[in-house]
């Protein structure tokens, strides 16, 4: 769902040097990104971030409108929005972003998830004034038109080709099971979009769709990098103040009802040369206590070598060479999200094991660890991995993880600050916690079942034609 | 229309401040600050092995990486030996188990990634700080003392076969693996990507086991430590760890002639939405004089976002979603490809445009403030690309690799500025002779032939289909 695969390998790291004074003893270090938080009095919710890493500065835009929300009967029109956004913009006409980006030294980016789309850029801080000045005129002033919406969908319908109708899978698992293990038609969609709905939208449908969701109390402004605190405020009073006010926008129901029975659905891919296992689980309610817990039971049965469901499903049964999942794992983290979300994973395997001996060792670990309480050691090693890899987050490319923490907890729960609180959380879970999260969310009533049958001869590519 | 929208877009990146409204003009953009890449420091153990210490970052993690020039180009006519020797690696070390090693990295918050590519077999983790001595250890071991445990193999010979399978399923590898063999012949390592299945099926432990034996050694060894550690600590950690290695055998050479074009190759997948476009060109070595140039040059034509090609083919014409070109620079070898999916029936019009965009680079001079405006783009790059430990142990392990001198961190950036105009469109006239092109095309050959055909550029052209595997 990105608009252009960017292979960004970049900066950043986060944790100001005060309080990582202590850091090679990095057991009792703790995350603290120091920041400032504050609303303008059109409702654009803004977090500032210093760090003095590299003289870059990272600029991102999060609207509060994900593919979860988009119109009925144009499927994908939030990805299709998204690459609108690039195509201008009353003082910037089309090309002007993009090119002002690359002249001065920078990258952009931008993606469509569950509950938000969001603008980045990565730019030397000397281009920081001119960054907030674009976005506030593509927040306000964005230009839609029959030739930039026929370009895009040009764009778009060629993304869906690449990353779905010419690859094997397609759209397995990462869209397949959402629609399979949800009810409510926000969460269960084609979100990517059928092909006809993304070429039959029209400019009214981009401008209703603008109208009701691009506005700034809709909205997170983060700055990150290289920065004066007063002096980007300042700016950014200067550029984003003047944009009218509008209510906030009222989210409709994306409840689900809680799972009864295990759901299984097959489907034959005629570009797939190896059958496919995939398993979703609802996820408790982000934020409680059972969420922390879940994202430790992630820890301890998929994410790593060490991790039970590899142990047995690579190691001990040799059914497959590795196994991928998580917590809203192929379209974000556990962390960027609001709603209903499964954890789920993967993995492609040989013919030679049919799915139900495949449930049959996926069962003999979840069982495990319904029934038994985990040891210290491991729950130990769990933590020790989430905050590792949560270190690795926001260490990464282009502060475009800590920037996207950020950005989630200002949107979702007006509370930037929260980033340093996410340790605490999973600090708080016990072996009882474990085990109470895993009998009621790792039911197999809780679960879906999503497999793939081949429909290719085992590498095929037929010689023929030309001359 | 096209040079008439790129001077419009350059005179409103110079002066935007033209708003009738009330929104405030926009402000200027000053020069970057200089980006350094932190000090390092590279020693070597007696025996021959490099290690270079990068003291990086804030967060309290460290990446210990074993590059080893053990890769698919040592493995003779073997292909993916290496590749298959890299996954037997992770399955014991030392006396401890494949669990035993998940495990340690695991409790330390890291992987233990073994991987094999063309040039070297890499081992490496990224943990918490305060584990950097013991990761180290642990990558020795892997390295050093690994069991290759038969009771294993049959198992992971399987994963790697499912592996290929699932490689020659996708367009793009299919499109790889005949411009290598079209660019570098089937006997030589880059013209064999992939092996057949067939002979995959006859490799045995014990091929493993020789080759682990006759190819990993000290003097092809070169340790990246990066992050924030305890250098002393380090230091100590690599000496026990490492100082007794064999020397082993020196680096390999490999010569990489390239066959001439012009050649269109073609596969066939019947009824494919997008057709997988190769379109490559002989390149000019890392470090030649003609270097830097060929990659501003590139930059601008089909490297970065607002490049040339991306800007007609996909921002004004929507025939594509992610077109971008590179030079894949290798030891003694270089090659410029460009890469693209395009709807099917837009493949001839794509072309085309490729080649007009190919050509204004060899007849006009660049403007000024496009020409800065690259430069500037790839010294910024530069920067934000560098910024991680990880990502700077990648930009120095394909320093050394390259046999690039140490200082080229230091002067890449200078370099990249001072090119000129005049440099770029002698770049582009010297690196694109369309006449000797070698394009790769995987698609619906029914619909996609005809179009190429109607093309000029390859109406004298040979075509030939290919097999792949």
């Amino acid at each position: 769902m990105k608009r252009w695969s960017l292979a960004l390998a970049l900066t950043a790291s986060v944790l100001p040097s005060a309080a990582l004074a202590q850091a090679v003893k990095p057991a009792t270090s703790k995350l603290h990104v120091e920041t400032q938080y504050f609303t303008l009095a059109n409702g654009l919710r803004v977090v500032l971030a210093k760090d003095s890493i590299a003289p870059t500065v990272t600029v991102a835009v999060y609207y509060g409108i994900g593919f979860r929300v988009e119109p009925r009967e144009r499927t994908g029109f939030a990805h299709l929005f998204e690459h609108l956004m690039f195509q201008g913009s009353k003082h910037a006409p089309k090309g002007v972003f993009d090119t002002t980006i690359t002249n001065s030294g920078g990258v952009n980016n931008g993606s469509t998830r569950f509950d938000f789309t969001n603008y980045f850029e990565v730019v030397p801080s000397s281009a920081l004034d001119r960054m907030l000045w674009l976005e506030a005129d593509r927040m306000a002033n964005p230009v839609i038109d029959d030739a930039v919406l026929k370009n895009q969908q040009g764009v778009v319908g060629n993304e869906i080709k690449v990353n779905v109708l010419n690859q094997p899978y397609s759209t397995w698992p990462w869209i397949d099971l959402p629609m399979l293990a949800n009810s409510n038609w926000y969460n269960s969609h084609n979100f990517y979009g059928e092909l006809a709905e993304v070429e039959a939208a029209t400019v009214p449908d981009a401008k209703s769709f603008s109208e009701a969701f691009y506005r700034p109390s809709n909205a997170v402004l983060v700055v990150a990098g290289d920065l004066d605190y007063a002096a980007t405020r300042a700016t950014i009073e200067k550029y984003f103040a003047p944009i009218a006010k509008k209510p906030a926008v009222v989210q409709p129901d994306i409840s689900e009802p809680r799972q009864t029975a295990e759901r299984f659905k097959s489907r034959v891919d005629a570009l797939a040369p190896k059958p496919g296992y995939a398993a979703g689980y609802h996820v408790p309610a982000r934020g409680t206590p059972e969420w922390y817990a879940m994202g430790l039971i992630d820890q301890m049965l998929v994410q790593g070598d060490d991790s039970r469901l590899y142990r047995k499903i690579v190691q001990e049964t040799g059914i497959a060479g590795e196994i991928g999942g998580g917590i809203n794992a192929d379209l974000g983290n556990m962390f960027n999200y609001r709603g209903p979300m499964l954890w789920s994973f993967s993995f492609t395997h040989d013919p030679t094991h049919p799915t139900a001996d495949i449930t049959k060792a996926v069962d003999s670990v979840i069982e495990d660890l319904r029934s038994k309480p985990v040891s210290q050691a491991e729950l130990d090693r769990a933590r020790t991995k989430l905050r590792s890899s949560l270190y690795g987050e926001i260490d990464g490319g282009g502060r475009v993880g800590l920037v996207d923490l950020l950005a989630s907890y200002a949107l979702f729960d007006n509370d930037a600050g929260a980033i340093n609180r996410i340790e605490e959380g999973f600090a708080k879970v016990t072996p009882a916690l474990i085990q109470k999260t895993a009998q009621e969310y790792l039911r197999s009533t809780n679960r879906s079942i999503y497999v793939i049958e081949p429909g290719a001869a085992p590498g095929a590519a037929n010689p023929q034609g030309g001359q | 229309m096209k040079r008439a929208f790129l001077a419009l877009t350059a005179l409103l990146a110079a002066t935007p401040a033209f708003a009738q409204d009330n929104f405030p003009p926009a402000p200027p953009i000053a020069e970057p600050k200089p980006f350094k890449l932190p000090a390092t420091e590279t020693y070597s153990l007696p025996n021959g092995m490099l290690v270079t210490l990068v003291p990086y970052g804030v967060a309290p993690k460290v990446v210990v990486s074993l590059r080893v020039r053990a890769g698919e180009i040592v493995a003779g006519d073997k292909t993916w030996l290496a590749n298959l020797n890299a996954e037997m690696m992770k399955e014991g070390a030392a006396g401890r188990t494949s669990a035993d090693l998940a495990t340690a990295a695991a409790g330390m918050g890291g992987d233990l990634d073994v991987s094999a590519g063309m040039q070297t077999t890499s081992v490496s983790t990224n943990v918490l700080s305060e584990y950097a001595p013991a990761a180290v250890a642990l990558i020795g071991d892997v390295a050093l003392h690994p069991d290759l445990p038969a009771g294993e193999f049959v198992r992971v010979k399987a994963n790697l076969d499912r592996r290929l399978t699932q490689a020659l399923a996708q367009p793009g590898t299919l499109a790889d693996v005949a411009l290598g063999r079209t660019v570098y012949g089937p006997n030589h390592p880059y013209g064999r990507l992939l092996p057949s299945q067939a002979q995959f099926a006859g490799y045995t432990i014990s091929d493993v086991k020789a080759f682990h034996d006759s190819q990993f050694g000290a003097k092809r060894a070169h340790l990246y430590i990066a992050g924030r550690f305890d250098a002393a600590a380090v230091k100590g950690a690599v000496e026990k760890t490492f100082g007794g290695w064999a020397a082993g055998p020196a680096p390999v050479g490999l010569a990489s002639p390239h066959l001439a074009g012009p050649k269109v190759v073609l596969i066939d997948r019947p009824d494919a939405p997008q057709a997988t476009l190769r379109l490559s060109f002989d390149a000019s070595l890392a470090g030649s004089d003609a270097d830097i140039p060929q990659r501003v040059t590139n930059s601008l034509l089909g490297g970065a976002f607002s490049s040339r090609i991306t800007t007609n083919i996909r921002e004004d014409k929507g025939y594509t979603y992610s077109p971008y070109s590179d030079v894949d620079l290798s030891p003694g070898d270089a090659l410029w490809t460009f890469n693209a999916d395009i709807t099917t029936d837009k493949t001839g019009p794509a072309l085309a445009e490729v080649f007009k965009e190919i050509r204004r680079m060899q007849s006009e001079i660049v403007g000024s403030e496009e020409s800065k405006g690259i430069r500037t783009y790839m010294a910024g790059l530069f920067a934000i690309s560098n910024s991680t430990s990880s990502s700077v142990v990648g930009t120095l392990a394909t320093r050394d690799l390259l046999g690039l001198p140490a200082n080229w961190t230091d002067t890449y950036v200078p370099a990249v500025l001072a090119v000129t105009p005049e440099q770029m469109m002698a770049s582009a006239k010297t690196d694109y002779p369309i006449g000797k092109l070698t394009l790769v095309v995987v698609g619906d050959l029914k619909t996609v032939v005809p179009q190429l055909k109607a093309l000029p550029e390859l109406a004298s052209v040979p075509f030939q289909t290919m097999t792949v595997p």
